[in-house]
């Protein structure tokens, strides 16, 4: 036996060599990956919890702790501490406590009412709402990171579970052929002809649904695209020499498509995340815009839209989200045609 | 050939049945159908009298049960699953739709007043779409790698990325709510009947320009970086070098060889937007609240109009199962080496 296979092969070198050389592409994938990890931390950038209070002499670390109540701190209460009063409190105070903000001091739930105006609120450095608040008075930053992390996640699931079923049914469709495939045929072509919106609508309009619920729906219909192209590409490849030889040589079934077909296939893969991230993103925050998604209070693109088109007096919510998703999207189909041009490049002849 | 369209279009009717039958199990097991929202809507209807302790389907509400089975068996919602799906059936296959609940008329009435105005938008959509599309592919073809190609590229990655609801919100916004330059909302004014025909005209421009450009924005990119692409293919082929090396003057070569062997891809886009035309999309007329096919979809689906929302499947997935074998046809009409059928299974 041979030494096992780098990790690495040269041809993997190659595609990541290509795909960094494509600047937009490459560069989009270190701004999302950075947006992405940010995000995940986002409890230490916009959060109403405070990240450090000093308090006589020890310090607290409430960000990711149980909450601390009013009364630790010399306050009056049991409940949370609220910790903009405390900055203030201790500022005036002058004792030498402080407190340490995020950057952001806002939390996605909480609404940050003024007496005698109505939100949504317009952007303002002053208050630190940096987008203004929506229409009950919630930060718009905070709604839109954690509407981000949220949506980015639900497509991230969602094409993990599309793709694992589209994988195994498409290999298997176009491995075994026959009455099988013709039977998943049928069926896919049933569920591409089923406006899934409709069934979404039907089943939102008796239970609210909850992110699994809504991601069993979007599975059910969504694994199909993945399994015709896999059903496609392993007609290809079983019917290339290196598989007959594989056959010859006594391989089974399981191993022809495990380590021979699959890997062989991986560029169909590869160039359908990005596109499916997208789409994915697209489609939980239309549902969301209709009003039949997640439930509020969770933060969401499509429920701020829905706002946005009920305030249009308040342009900042629109703008704010459709630059916010734009980017994301632009990014991500940045990225999705980088990789596309990394394992299929394409050579064009021009003329002068 | 022949015989591959002909099993195609068979293939239809176990798909179809698929189709339906999928959704009228849904929208019969799920809870709170169209007579219970009747009754709530009594109910509510009737909450002055100090009704307010009603439940619904009891013996205290509007209607009593012997009422409530009858309103059921009128609408067929008496009976089980398959025996109620049997019946629906073979109502539709004598063109019988059934009856709306929310309207107390045809299905097929409510239906089909709605289909000018998706006709409208349809129609338009796919002529501007490829009315810009076709010769701004062209252009960036053969201006490949320039300011022109890089700056039309960034409009269509643009396009591309972000779905078409989200550019009908951002213009909406944008030009009507805060710009006051166009209309909110509808179709027409309301003064529409009492306005000459220029008027007319102007009244239904003017509130088509934004949903217009929403629809296009969603098959713009797609379309245009189809035909730029497919040209590039077609310019960079064998034959087309030949014709240059020989002499053919560089216009020439492009429209007289490459342009119309790289309309083939075009082609196959066709059928799908002929189901675009006729049942427009749900999220656009619903932003604009356009009067149309997708809007009526959106409506019944609230509103619990069962009957309608069958109605519309079953008019929609026909036009797109259609519209799919039409792509197929036009191919095979536009390029006559794709032989489809005799090669299905090694594709």
């Amino acid at each position: 036996m041979t030494a096992k296979a780098p990790l690495l092969n040269p041809l993997t070198l190659k595609q990541w060599q290509r795909f960094k050389s494509i600047r937009r592409g490459y560069w989009s994938a270190v701004a999302l990956g950075a947006a992405l990890l940010l995000s995940a931390g986002a409890e230490l950038l916009v959060n109403s919890r405070a990240l450090i209070v000093s308090y006589q002499g020890e310090w607290y670390f409430p960000t990711y702790a149980d909450y601390i109540p009013g009364r630790t701190f010399g306050l009056d209460y049991d409940y949370e501490t609220n910790y903009r009063e405390l900055k203030g409190a201790f500022s005036a105070g002058g004792v030498g406590d402080w407190v340490l903000m995020p950057p952001v001091p806002y939390d996605a739930f909480e609404n940050d009412l003024k007496s005698g105006v109505y939100p949504p609120y317009p952007p303002s450095v002053a208050d630190r709402h940096y987008l203004g608040t929506d229409s009950t008075g919630r930060d718009m930053v905070a709604r839109l990171v954690y509407g981000f992390r949220l949506a980015f996640a639900f497509a991230a699931i969602l094409l993990g579970c599309n793709f694992v079923i589209g994988i195994a049914v498409g290999c298997a469709m176009g491995f075994w052929g026959g009455a099988f495939d013709l039977l998943f045929q049928r069926l896919i072509e049933i569920l591409n002809n089923v406006p899934f919106l409709y069934v979404i609508m039907i089943v939102a309009s008796v239970i609210v649904p909850g992110f699994w619920t809504l991601m069993g729906v979007m599975v059910f219909f969504g694994w199909t695209a993945m399994t015709w192209y896999m059903r496609t590409s392993t007609y290809k490849e079983k019917s290339r020499e290196y598989v007959l030889a594989a056959r010859a040589l006594g391989a089974s079934s399981k191993r022809m498509v495990a380590s021979h077909i699959i890997p062989n296939t991986i560029s169909v893969i590869v160039t359908f995340i990005p596109f499916s991230i997208a789409s994915g993103i697209a489609a939980l925050t239309a549902i969301d815009y209709l009003g039949f998604g997640l439930p509020p209070p969770t933060p969401s693109w499509g429920e701020l839209l829905r706002q946005g088109t009920q305030h249009l007096e308040s342009p900042w919510i629109v703008t704010s989200v459709v630059v916010a998703m734009g980017l994301v999207l632009l990014m991500v189909t940045y990225v999705g045609e980088a990789v596309r041009e990394a394992f299929d490049p394409k050579k064009f002849t021009y003329y002068e | 050939m022949t015989s591959y369209f002909i099993r195609r279009f068979m293939l239809i009717v176990p798909t179809f049945i698929g189709v339906t039958i999928l959704v009228f199990a849904v929208t019969r097991l799920v809870p709170g159908g169209p007579i219970e929202r009747m009754l709530q809507e009594a109910a509510m209807a009737g909450a002055d009298v100090g009704a307010a302790t009603t439940s619904f389907g009891g013996g205290a509400s509007a209607l009593s049960d012997e009422q409530i089975d009858e309103l059921k068996a009128y609408y067929g919602f008496d009976k089980p699953v398959v025996l109620g799906y049997l019946e629906w059936l073979s109502k539709v296959v004598q063109l019988d739709l059934g009856t709306s609940t929310r309207y107390s008329e045809p299905v097929w009435d409510t239906i089909k007043d709605r289909f000018p105005i998706s006709i409208f938008y349809g129609i338009t959509t796919l002529i501007l779409t490829y009315g810009v599309c076709i010769p701004l592919g062209i252009v960036k073809a053969i201006r490949h790698k320039t300011t022109f190609d890089n700056l039309t590229s960034a409009v269509v990655f643009f396009g591309y990325a972000i779905p078409g609801y989200v550019v009908a919100i951002a213009l909406l916004t944008a030009f009507a709510g805060n710009l006051g330059w166009f209309p909110l909302s509808g179709f027409v004014s309301d003064d529409f009947d009492d306005l000459g025909t220029l008027e007319k005209i102007w009244d239904v421009t003017h509130h088509a320009v934004l949903p217009l450009m929403a629809y296009t924005a969603g098959s713009f990119a797609v379309t245009t970086m189809l035909m730029k692409n497919s040209l590039m293919d077609n310019l960079a082929a064998e034959y087309v070098r030949t014709a240059i090396a020989k002499g053919m003057a560089f216009r020439q070569a492009v429209f007289m060889h490459a342009f119309r062997n790289s309309l083939i891809p075009i082609a196959t886009s066709f059928g799908s937007n002929i189901t675009l035309i006729l049942t427009g999309s749900f999220l656009i007329e619903q932003i604009f609240n356009i009067d149309g096919f997708g809007l009526l979809g959106w409506e019944s689906l609230v509103e619990r109009d069962y009957p309608v929302v069958m109605g519309i499947l079953v008019i929609s997935s026909l036009l797109f199962m259609i519209g799919n074998i039409l792509s197929d046809i036009c191919v095979a009409l536009v390029d006559p080496r794709v032989k489809f059928g005799s090669g299905e299974t090694s594709q």
